[in-house]
Protein backbone atom coordinates (compact mmCIF):
# COMPACT_ATOMS: atom_id res chain seq x y z
CA UNK A 1 0.00 0.00 0.00
CA UNK A 2 2.70 2.45 1.03
CA UNK A 3 4.71 1.29 -1.96
CA UNK A 4 1.91 2.38 -4.27
CA UNK A 5 1.71 5.76 -2.53
CA UNK A 6 5.45 6.12 -2.91
CA UNK A 7 5.25 5.46 -6.66
CA UNK A 8 2.38 7.89 -7.12
CA UNK A 9 4.35 10.54 -5.23
CA UNK A 10 7.32 9.90 -7.51
CA UNK A 11 5.14 10.40 -10.61
CA UNK A 12 3.67 13.60 -9.16
CA UNK A 13 7.13 14.92 -8.38
CA UNK A 14 8.23 14.08 -11.92
CA UNK A 15 5.20 15.87 -13.37
CA UNK A 16 5.83 18.88 -11.17
CA UNK A 17 9.52 19.09 -12.08
CA UNK A 18 8.95 18.70 -15.80
CA UNK A 19 6.43 21.54 -15.78
CA UNK A 20 8.67 23.62 -13.54
CA UNK A 21 11.93 23.04 -15.46
CA UNK A 22 11.48 22.55 -19.17
CA UNK A 23 9.00 20.22 -20.75
CA UNK A 24 11.08 19.83 -23.89
CA UNK A 25 14.05 18.32 -22.00
CA UNK A 26 12.09 16.72 -19.16
CA UNK A 27 8.88 15.33 -20.68
CA UNK A 28 5.98 14.61 -18.35
CA UNK A 29 5.18 11.03 -17.32
CA UNK A 30 2.32 10.91 -19.83
CA UNK A 31 4.50 12.10 -22.70
CA UNK A 32 7.07 9.53 -21.73
CA UNK A 33 4.39 6.84 -21.63
CA UNK A 34 3.32 7.78 -25.17
CA UNK A 35 6.93 7.60 -26.35
CA UNK A 36 7.31 4.25 -24.65
CA UNK A 37 4.22 2.86 -26.37
CA UNK A 38 5.45 4.16 -29.73
CA UNK A 39 8.85 2.66 -29.09
CA UNK A 40 7.45 -0.80 -28.53
CA UNK A 41 4.95 -0.42 -31.41
CA UNK A 42 7.17 0.82 -34.21
CA UNK A 43 10.68 0.67 -32.78
CA UNK A 44 13.48 3.23 -32.63
CA UNK A 45 12.19 6.31 -34.49
CA UNK A 46 15.69 6.90 -35.90
CA UNK A 47 16.95 3.52 -37.00
CA UNK A 48 13.65 1.68 -37.10
CA UNK A 49 15.24 -1.08 -35.05
CA UNK A 50 13.02 -2.90 -32.58
CA UNK A 51 13.49 -1.85 -28.97
CA UNK A 52 13.95 -5.51 -28.13
CA UNK A 53 17.23 -5.48 -30.05
CA UNK A 54 18.57 -2.92 -27.59
CA UNK A 55 17.20 -4.72 -24.57
CA UNK A 56 18.61 -8.06 -25.75
CA UNK A 57 21.98 -6.51 -26.39
CA UNK A 58 22.19 -4.91 -22.94
CA UNK A 59 20.92 -7.99 -21.15
CA UNK A 60 23.33 -10.19 -23.12
CA UNK A 61 26.35 -8.09 -22.17
CA UNK A 62 25.11 -7.90 -18.61
CA UNK A 63 24.60 -11.64 -18.33
CA UNK A 64 28.01 -12.45 -19.78
CA UNK A 65 29.69 -10.03 -17.36
CA UNK A 66 27.74 -11.53 -14.48
CA UNK A 67 28.57 -15.14 -15.37
CA UNK A 68 32.23 -14.27 -15.71
CA UNK A 69 32.25 -12.40 -12.38
CA UNK A 70 30.45 -15.28 -10.70
CA UNK A 71 32.82 -17.87 -12.17
CA UNK A 72 35.86 -15.96 -10.92
CA UNK A 73 34.61 -14.47 -7.64
CA UNK A 74 33.02 -17.57 -6.09
CA UNK A 75 36.03 -19.92 -6.21
CA UNK A 76 38.52 -17.11 -5.61
CA UNK A 77 36.47 -15.83 -2.66
CA UNK A 78 36.38 -19.33 -1.16
CA UNK A 79 40.14 -19.66 -1.49
CA UNK A 80 40.81 -16.19 -0.07
CA UNK A 81 38.37 -16.83 2.77
CA UNK A 82 40.09 -20.13 3.49
CA UNK A 83 43.68 -18.92 3.42
CA UNK A 84 44.51 -16.06 5.75
CA UNK A 85 47.92 -15.58 4.12
CA UNK A 86 46.49 -15.24 0.61
CA UNK A 87 43.78 -12.97 1.93
CA UNK A 88 46.25 -10.63 3.56
CA UNK A 89 48.30 -10.69 0.37
CA UNK A 90 45.42 -9.79 -1.95
CA UNK A 91 43.10 -7.59 0.13
CA UNK A 92 45.22 -4.41 0.14
CA UNK A 93 45.27 -4.52 -3.66
CA UNK A 94 41.48 -4.99 -3.63
CA UNK A 95 41.10 -2.01 -1.33
CA UNK A 96 42.90 0.16 -3.88
CA UNK A 97 40.82 -1.07 -6.83
CA UNK A 98 37.42 -1.32 -5.15
CA UNK A 99 36.53 2.41 -4.84
CA UNK A 100 37.25 3.09 -8.53
CA UNK A 101 33.95 3.49 -10.37
CA UNK A 102 33.87 0.54 -12.77
CA UNK A 103 32.87 2.78 -15.67
CA UNK A 104 36.20 4.59 -15.32
CA UNK A 105 37.73 1.50 -16.88
CA UNK A 106 35.42 1.70 -19.90
CA UNK A 107 37.80 3.56 -22.26
CA UNK A 108 40.65 1.23 -21.38
CA UNK A 109 38.58 -1.94 -21.79
CA UNK A 110 37.02 -0.74 -25.05
CA UNK A 111 40.41 0.02 -26.57
CA UNK A 112 41.87 -3.26 -25.36
CA UNK A 113 38.92 -5.58 -25.89
CA UNK A 114 36.64 -3.85 -28.37
CA UNK A 115 33.06 -2.68 -28.29
CA UNK A 116 31.55 -6.03 -27.38
CA UNK A 117 33.88 -7.31 -24.68
CA UNK A 118 34.77 -3.87 -23.31
CA UNK A 119 31.37 -3.07 -21.73
CA UNK A 120 31.14 -6.67 -20.55
CA UNK A 121 34.38 -6.21 -18.63
CA UNK A 122 33.00 -3.04 -17.03
CA UNK A 123 30.04 -5.08 -15.80
CA UNK A 124 32.46 -7.76 -14.65
CA UNK A 125 34.36 -5.27 -12.49
CA UNK A 126 31.11 -3.87 -11.09
CA UNK A 127 29.82 -7.27 -10.02
CA UNK A 128 33.12 -8.86 -9.09
CA UNK A 129 33.94 -6.78 -6.01
CA UNK A 130 30.65 -7.03 -4.11
CA UNK A 131 30.52 -10.71 -4.97
CA UNK A 132 33.98 -11.65 -3.79
CA UNK A 133 33.69 -9.46 -0.68
CA UNK A 134 30.51 -11.30 0.31
CA UNK A 135 32.01 -14.74 -0.30
CA UNK A 136 35.13 -13.96 1.73
CA UNK A 137 32.96 -12.58 4.51
CA UNK A 138 30.80 -15.72 4.37
CA UNK A 139 33.79 -18.02 4.70
CA UNK A 140 35.23 -16.10 7.65
CA UNK A 141 31.78 -16.33 9.28
CA UNK A 142 31.74 -20.14 9.24
CA UNK A 143 31.25 -21.58 12.71
CA UNK A 144 34.60 -23.27 13.48
CA UNK A 145 32.66 -26.04 15.23
CA UNK A 146 31.03 -26.99 11.90
CA UNK A 147 34.51 -27.60 10.56
CA UNK A 148 35.68 -29.46 13.66
CA UNK A 149 32.51 -31.57 13.67
CA UNK A 150 33.04 -32.51 10.04
CA UNK A 151 36.72 -33.27 10.57
CA UNK A 152 35.97 -35.52 13.55
CA UNK A 153 33.67 -37.48 11.23
CA UNK A 154 36.77 -38.29 9.22
CA UNK A 155 36.57 -35.61 6.52
CA UNK A 156 39.63 -34.76 4.46
CA UNK A 157 40.40 -31.12 3.73
CA UNK A 158 38.69 -31.35 0.36
CA UNK A 159 35.63 -33.02 1.89
CA UNK A 160 35.44 -30.25 4.51
CA UNK A 161 35.57 -27.76 1.68
CA UNK A 162 32.76 -29.47 -0.22
CA UNK A 163 30.54 -30.26 2.78
CA UNK A 164 30.99 -27.08 4.82
CA UNK A 165 32.78 -24.21 3.10
CA UNK A 166 30.87 -24.23 -0.18
CA UNK A 167 27.31 -24.72 1.12
CA UNK A 168 27.69 -22.34 4.06
CA UNK A 169 28.95 -19.55 1.81
CA UNK A 170 26.02 -19.77 -0.62
CA UNK A 171 23.64 -17.42 1.27
CA UNK A 172 26.45 -14.86 1.48
CA UNK A 173 27.19 -15.37 -2.19
CA UNK A 174 23.54 -14.63 -2.96
CA UNK A 175 23.71 -11.50 -0.86
CA UNK A 176 26.68 -10.43 -2.98
CA UNK A 177 24.77 -11.28 -6.15
CA UNK A 178 21.99 -8.96 -5.03
CA UNK A 179 24.36 -6.04 -4.51
CA UNK A 180 26.42 -6.96 -7.56
CA UNK A 181 23.48 -7.07 -9.94
CA UNK A 182 22.41 -3.59 -8.88
CA UNK A 183 25.87 -2.17 -9.46
CA UNK A 184 26.40 -4.22 -12.62
CA UNK A 185 23.18 -2.92 -14.12
CA UNK A 186 24.31 0.66 -13.53
CA UNK A 187 27.62 -0.21 -15.13
CA UNK A 188 26.20 -1.67 -18.31
CA UNK A 189 24.20 1.40 -19.20
CA UNK A 190 27.00 3.81 -18.49
CA UNK A 191 29.52 1.68 -20.35
CA UNK A 192 27.20 1.60 -23.36
CA UNK A 193 26.67 5.34 -23.21
CA UNK A 194 30.37 5.59 -23.52
CA UNK A 195 31.20 3.06 -26.09
CA UNK A 196 28.78 0.92 -27.92
CA UNK A 197 27.93 1.38 -31.57
CA UNK A 198 26.81 -2.25 -31.46
CA UNK A 199 23.65 -1.37 -29.55
CA UNK A 200 22.29 -1.59 -26.04
CA UNK A 201 20.02 0.67 -24.06
CA UNK A 202 22.80 3.08 -23.13
CA UNK A 203 23.54 3.56 -26.81
CA UNK A 204 19.86 4.06 -27.52
CA UNK A 205 19.56 6.79 -24.90
CA UNK A 206 22.61 8.70 -26.05
CA UNK A 207 21.33 8.52 -29.64
CA UNK A 208 17.95 9.92 -28.69
CA UNK A 209 19.66 12.72 -26.76
CA UNK A 210 21.88 13.58 -29.71
CA UNK A 211 18.89 14.24 -31.96
CA UNK A 212 17.06 15.99 -29.11
CA UNK A 213 14.17 13.53 -28.83
CA UNK A 214 13.80 13.70 -25.06
CA UNK A 215 10.69 11.56 -24.63
CA UNK A 216 12.80 8.81 -26.24
CA UNK A 217 15.56 9.39 -23.69
CA UNK A 218 13.06 9.12 -20.85
CA UNK A 219 11.42 6.04 -22.35
CA UNK A 220 14.88 4.43 -22.35
CA UNK A 221 15.43 5.47 -18.74
CA UNK A 222 12.11 3.94 -17.72
CA UNK A 223 12.98 0.65 -19.44
CA UNK A 224 16.32 0.57 -17.63
CA UNK A 225 14.62 1.25 -14.32
CA UNK A 226 12.08 -1.51 -14.79
CA UNK A 227 14.67 -4.08 -15.87
CA UNK A 228 16.82 -3.07 -12.89
CA UNK A 229 13.93 -3.57 -10.48
CA UNK A 230 13.17 -6.99 -11.97
CA UNK A 231 16.80 -8.10 -11.76
CA UNK A 232 17.39 -6.95 -8.21
CA UNK A 233 13.92 -8.07 -7.05
CA UNK A 234 14.52 -11.53 -8.44
CA UNK A 235 17.90 -11.92 -6.77
CA UNK A 236 16.52 -10.49 -3.54
CA UNK A 237 13.78 -13.10 -3.57
CA UNK A 238 16.29 -15.82 -4.34
CA UNK A 239 18.59 -14.72 -1.56
CA UNK A 240 15.78 -14.57 1.00
CA UNK A 241 14.21 -17.93 0.18
CA UNK A 242 17.59 -19.62 -0.05
CA UNK A 243 18.84 -18.24 3.29
CA UNK A 244 15.61 -19.27 4.93
CA UNK A 245 15.64 -22.75 3.43
CA UNK A 246 19.25 -23.19 4.51
CA UNK A 247 18.42 -22.05 8.03
CA UNK A 248 21.00 -19.29 7.83
CA UNK A 249 20.91 -15.60 8.49
CA UNK A 250 23.20 -14.07 5.91
CA UNK B 1 26.55 -54.03 19.25
CA UNK B 2 29.75 -54.71 21.11
CA UNK B 3 33.40 -54.52 20.26
CA UNK B 4 33.68 -54.18 16.45
CA UNK B 5 36.12 -57.11 16.53
CA UNK B 6 38.48 -55.56 19.01
CA UNK B 7 39.51 -56.54 22.51
CA UNK B 8 36.58 -55.78 24.77
CA UNK B 9 38.30 -55.80 28.11
CA UNK B 10 41.70 -54.20 27.65
CA UNK B 11 42.70 -50.59 27.66
CA UNK B 12 41.18 -48.76 24.77
CA UNK B 13 42.55 -45.22 25.15
CA UNK B 14 45.99 -44.48 26.47
CA UNK B 15 46.79 -40.89 27.32
CA UNK B 16 50.44 -40.56 28.25
CA UNK B 17 52.12 -37.41 29.51
CA UNK B 18 49.83 -35.21 27.43
CA UNK B 19 50.69 -31.52 27.53
CA UNK B 20 49.82 -28.37 25.63
CA UNK B 21 51.61 -25.05 25.75
CA UNK B 22 50.28 -22.18 23.67
CA UNK B 23 52.75 -19.70 22.30
CA UNK B 24 51.28 -16.31 21.57
CA UNK B 25 53.29 -13.13 20.91
CA UNK B 26 56.43 -14.90 22.05
CA UNK B 27 54.88 -15.73 25.42
CA UNK B 28 54.24 -19.28 26.55
CA UNK B 29 51.02 -20.22 28.30
CA UNK B 30 50.93 -23.71 29.68
CA UNK B 31 47.32 -24.89 29.32
CA UNK B 32 47.86 -28.53 30.16
CA UNK B 33 50.90 -29.63 32.05
CA UNK B 34 50.79 -33.38 32.21
CA UNK B 35 47.88 -35.78 31.90
CA UNK B 36 48.17 -39.54 31.91
CA UNK B 37 45.17 -41.86 31.96
CA UNK B 38 43.93 -45.18 30.67
CA UNK B 39 40.34 -45.60 29.60
CA UNK B 40 38.68 -48.95 29.08
CA UNK B 41 36.27 -50.00 26.35
CA UNK B 42 32.71 -49.00 27.20
CA UNK B 43 33.68 -46.69 30.04
CA UNK B 44 32.16 -43.27 30.59
CA UNK B 45 34.83 -41.01 31.98
CA UNK B 46 34.08 -37.40 32.75
CA UNK B 47 36.49 -34.57 33.27
CA UNK B 48 35.58 -31.87 35.69
CA UNK B 49 37.62 -28.94 36.88
CA UNK B 50 37.65 -25.27 37.81
CA UNK B 51 36.62 -22.77 35.11
CA UNK B 52 39.19 -22.18 32.42
CA UNK B 53 41.16 -25.30 33.27
CA UNK B 54 41.63 -26.35 29.66
CA UNK B 55 39.01 -29.10 29.52
CA UNK B 56 38.08 -28.29 25.94
CA UNK B 57 41.75 -28.15 24.99
CA UNK B 58 42.16 -31.63 26.43
CA UNK B 59 39.25 -32.93 24.38
CA UNK B 60 40.53 -31.31 21.19
CA UNK B 61 43.93 -32.91 21.80
CA UNK B 62 42.31 -36.33 22.04
CA UNK B 63 40.24 -35.57 18.93
CA UNK B 64 43.44 -34.66 17.11
CA UNK B 65 42.04 -31.24 16.22
CA UNK B 66 45.06 -29.55 17.75
CA UNK B 67 48.57 -31.01 18.16
CA UNK B 68 49.99 -31.61 21.65
CA UNK B 69 53.28 -30.06 22.67
CA UNK B 70 54.09 -33.12 24.75
CA UNK B 71 52.98 -36.69 25.26
CA UNK B 72 50.72 -38.93 23.19
CA UNK B 73 47.16 -40.19 22.83
CA UNK B 74 46.69 -43.70 21.50
CA UNK B 75 43.65 -45.79 20.74
CA UNK B 76 44.45 -49.49 20.44
CA UNK B 77 48.05 -48.51 19.79
CA UNK B 78 47.15 -46.06 17.00
CA UNK B 79 48.41 -42.58 17.57
CA UNK B 80 45.75 -39.82 17.47
CA UNK B 81 47.58 -36.89 15.95
CA UNK B 82 44.93 -36.02 13.36
CA UNK B 83 41.13 -36.21 13.58
CA UNK B 84 39.53 -39.44 12.49
CA UNK B 85 36.16 -41.13 12.39
CA UNK B 86 37.30 -43.38 15.28
CA UNK B 87 36.84 -40.39 17.63
CA UNK B 88 33.45 -38.72 17.33
CA UNK B 89 32.72 -35.39 18.91
CA UNK B 90 29.61 -33.74 20.35
CA UNK B 91 29.70 -30.00 20.89
CA UNK B 92 27.99 -27.75 23.42
CA UNK B 93 26.40 -25.67 20.65
CA UNK B 94 25.46 -28.85 18.71
CA UNK B 95 27.45 -27.81 15.59
CA UNK B 96 24.79 -29.17 13.26
CA UNK B 97 24.90 -27.97 9.66
CA UNK B 98 21.79 -25.78 9.46
CA UNK B 99 21.18 -26.30 5.74
CA UNK B 100 20.84 -30.04 6.22
CA UNK B 101 17.78 -31.86 7.49
CA UNK B 102 18.00 -34.07 10.58
CA UNK B 103 18.48 -37.10 8.33
CA UNK B 104 21.15 -35.40 6.25
CA UNK B 105 23.03 -34.29 9.33
CA UNK B 106 23.09 -37.82 10.66
CA UNK B 107 24.20 -39.10 7.26
CA UNK B 108 27.12 -36.66 7.05
CA UNK B 109 29.78 -39.01 8.43
CA UNK B 110 28.52 -41.84 6.23
CA UNK B 111 28.73 -39.61 3.15
CA UNK B 112 32.29 -38.77 4.09
CA UNK B 113 33.10 -42.46 4.46
CA UNK B 114 31.63 -43.12 1.01
CA UNK B 115 28.81 -45.38 2.24
CA UNK B 116 26.32 -46.08 -0.59
CA UNK B 117 23.08 -44.13 -0.48
CA UNK B 118 20.66 -46.92 0.44
CA UNK B 119 22.84 -48.17 3.30
CA UNK B 120 23.43 -44.61 4.44
CA UNK B 121 19.71 -44.04 4.72
CA UNK B 122 19.08 -47.24 6.59
CA UNK B 123 21.90 -46.75 9.09
CA UNK B 124 20.94 -43.13 9.71
CA UNK B 125 17.33 -44.22 10.21
CA UNK B 126 18.40 -46.64 12.94
CA UNK B 127 20.23 -44.00 14.89
CA UNK B 128 17.50 -41.41 14.40
CA UNK B 129 15.17 -43.98 15.97
CA UNK B 130 17.68 -44.66 18.72
CA UNK B 131 17.55 -41.01 19.79
CA UNK B 132 13.77 -40.94 19.35
CA UNK B 133 13.53 -38.48 16.48
CA UNK B 134 11.97 -40.64 13.76
CA UNK B 135 9.07 -38.19 13.44
CA UNK B 136 11.52 -35.36 12.77
CA UNK B 137 13.84 -37.08 10.28
CA UNK B 138 13.00 -34.61 7.53
CA UNK B 139 12.79 -31.53 9.75
CA UNK B 140 15.17 -28.66 9.41
CA UNK B 141 17.59 -28.07 12.26
CA UNK B 142 16.10 -24.67 13.14
CA UNK B 143 12.73 -26.29 13.71
CA UNK B 144 14.08 -28.36 16.61
CA UNK B 145 14.44 -27.57 20.31
CA UNK B 146 17.88 -27.54 21.92
CA UNK B 147 17.46 -31.01 23.40
CA UNK B 148 16.37 -32.41 20.05
CA UNK B 149 19.31 -30.76 18.31
CA UNK B 150 21.72 -32.39 20.71
CA UNK B 151 20.09 -35.77 20.14
CA UNK B 152 20.69 -35.29 16.42
CA UNK B 153 24.33 -34.47 17.14
CA UNK B 154 24.66 -37.60 19.30
CA UNK B 155 23.13 -39.72 16.54
CA UNK B 156 25.46 -38.10 14.01
CA UNK B 157 28.50 -39.05 16.08
CA UNK B 158 27.33 -42.59 16.89
CA UNK B 159 26.24 -43.57 13.38
CA UNK B 160 29.83 -43.92 12.14
CA UNK B 161 30.53 -46.30 15.06
CA UNK B 162 33.48 -44.48 16.56
CA UNK B 163 35.69 -46.12 19.17
CA UNK B 164 35.05 -43.21 21.47
CA UNK B 165 32.72 -40.22 21.58
CA UNK B 166 34.15 -37.00 22.98
CA UNK B 167 31.44 -34.86 24.50
CA UNK B 168 32.25 -31.22 25.21
CA UNK B 169 29.67 -30.02 27.74
CA UNK B 170 26.96 -31.45 25.52
CA UNK B 171 24.09 -30.44 27.79
CA UNK B 172 25.56 -27.12 28.90
CA UNK B 173 23.32 -25.06 26.62
CA UNK B 174 20.12 -26.74 27.76
CA UNK B 175 17.75 -25.75 30.54
CA UNK B 176 17.92 -27.75 33.78
CA UNK B 177 14.85 -29.86 33.07
CA UNK B 178 15.87 -30.80 29.53
CA UNK B 179 19.33 -31.47 30.85
CA UNK B 180 18.14 -34.11 33.32
CA UNK B 181 16.03 -35.77 30.63
CA UNK B 182 18.98 -35.83 28.25
CA UNK B 183 21.23 -37.38 30.89
CA UNK B 184 18.76 -40.19 31.46
CA UNK B 185 18.39 -40.66 27.69
CA UNK B 186 22.16 -40.76 27.25
CA UNK B 187 22.34 -43.57 29.78
CA UNK B 188 19.65 -45.43 27.81
CA UNK B 189 21.40 -44.93 24.49
CA UNK B 190 24.74 -45.99 25.91
CA UNK B 191 23.20 -49.04 27.53
CA UNK B 192 22.39 -50.31 24.05
CA UNK B 193 25.74 -49.48 22.41
CA UNK B 194 28.58 -50.13 24.88
CA UNK B 195 30.14 -46.95 23.62
CA UNK B 196 33.24 -45.47 25.22
CA UNK B 197 32.62 -41.85 26.20
CA UNK B 198 34.82 -39.03 27.36
CA UNK B 199 32.58 -36.39 28.81
CA UNK B 200 33.38 -32.85 29.82
CA UNK B 201 31.09 -30.97 32.14
CA UNK B 202 30.82 -28.05 34.51
CA UNK B 203 28.16 -29.85 36.48
CA UNK B 204 29.30 -32.06 39.35
CA UNK B 205 25.80 -33.46 39.59
CA UNK B 206 25.89 -34.49 35.93
CA UNK B 207 29.32 -36.06 36.28
CA UNK B 208 28.26 -38.17 39.25
CA UNK B 209 24.98 -39.15 37.61
CA UNK B 210 26.65 -40.35 34.39
CA UNK B 211 30.22 -41.45 34.97
CA UNK B 212 32.05 -44.67 35.67
CA UNK B 213 34.95 -42.50 36.70
CA UNK B 214 35.35 -38.79 37.33
CA UNK B 215 38.69 -37.20 36.61
CA UNK B 216 39.03 -34.05 38.70
CA UNK B 217 41.42 -31.56 37.16
CA UNK B 218 43.40 -28.76 38.75
CA UNK B 219 43.43 -25.20 37.44
CA UNK B 220 46.00 -24.20 34.82
CA UNK B 221 48.52 -25.58 34.11
CA UNK B 222 46.19 -28.54 34.28
CA UNK B 223 47.03 -31.88 35.85
CA UNK B 224 44.90 -34.62 37.36
CA UNK B 225 43.98 -33.89 40.95
CA UNK B 226 42.22 -37.17 41.60
CA UNK B 227 40.29 -39.93 39.90
CA UNK B 228 37.04 -41.04 41.53
CA UNK B 229 35.52 -44.44 40.79
CA UNK B 230 31.73 -44.58 40.83
CA UNK B 231 30.64 -48.22 40.84
CA UNK B 232 26.96 -47.48 41.59
CA UNK B 233 24.13 -48.97 39.58
CA UNK B 234 22.36 -46.84 36.97
CA UNK B 235 20.03 -45.06 36.87
CA UNK B 236 21.35 -43.28 39.92
CA UNK B 237 19.37 -41.63 42.65
CA UNK B 238 20.30 -37.99 42.98
CA UNK B 239 18.84 -37.88 46.50
CA UNK B 240 20.95 -40.79 47.80
CA UNK B 241 23.23 -39.77 50.70
CA UNK B 242 26.43 -41.06 49.08
CA UNK B 243 25.58 -39.11 45.90
CA UNK B 244 25.39 -35.89 47.87
CA UNK B 245 28.43 -36.58 50.03
CA UNK B 246 30.53 -37.04 46.91
CA UNK B 247 28.94 -34.03 45.27
CA UNK B 248 29.79 -31.83 48.22
CA UNK B 249 33.38 -33.07 48.35
CA UNK B 250 34.00 -32.25 44.67
CA UNK B 251 32.15 -28.94 44.87
CA UNK B 252 34.19 -27.86 47.88
CA UNK B 253 37.38 -28.57 45.99
CA UNK B 254 36.27 -26.73 42.84
CA UNK B 255 35.09 -23.75 44.86
CA UNK B 256 38.43 -23.54 46.63
CA UNK B 257 40.31 -23.66 43.33
CA UNK B 258 38.05 -21.05 41.73
CA UNK B 259 38.41 -18.71 44.68
CA UNK B 260 42.18 -19.00 44.56
CA UNK B 261 42.01 -18.16 40.90
CA UNK B 262 40.02 -14.96 41.37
Amino acid sequence: MLAAVSLVLLLLLWQFLSVLIDRTVVPTPLETWDALVELFRIGDPMSGRSVWTYIRSSLGTFLKGFVLAFAVAFPLGLILGYSKILRELVEPAFEVLRPIAPVAWAPVFVVLLGYVLGPMMVVFVGIFFPLITSVIFGVTKIDPNWIDATRTLGATRIQTFVKVYIPSSIPYLMNGVKTGLGIGWMCIVSAELYASPVGGLGFFISNQAQVGYWPGVFAGIVIIGILGIITVGLSDYLHKTLSKRMGMDA
Amino acid sequence: MTDHGKDDTGTRILIDGLGKTYRRDGKDTEAIEDISLEIRQGELVSFIGPSGCGKTTLLKLIAGLIPPTGGTVEIDGRSCTTPGADRGMVFQDFALLPWRSVRKNVELGLEIAGVPKAERRERAENYIKLVGLEKFADSKVYELSGGMKQRVAIARSLVVRPDVVLMDEPFGALDAQTRNIMQAQLIDILGSTDQTIIFITHSVDEAIYLSDRIVVLTKRPTTIREIIDIPWERPRDRSAPEFNVLKKRILDYLEKENVMEN
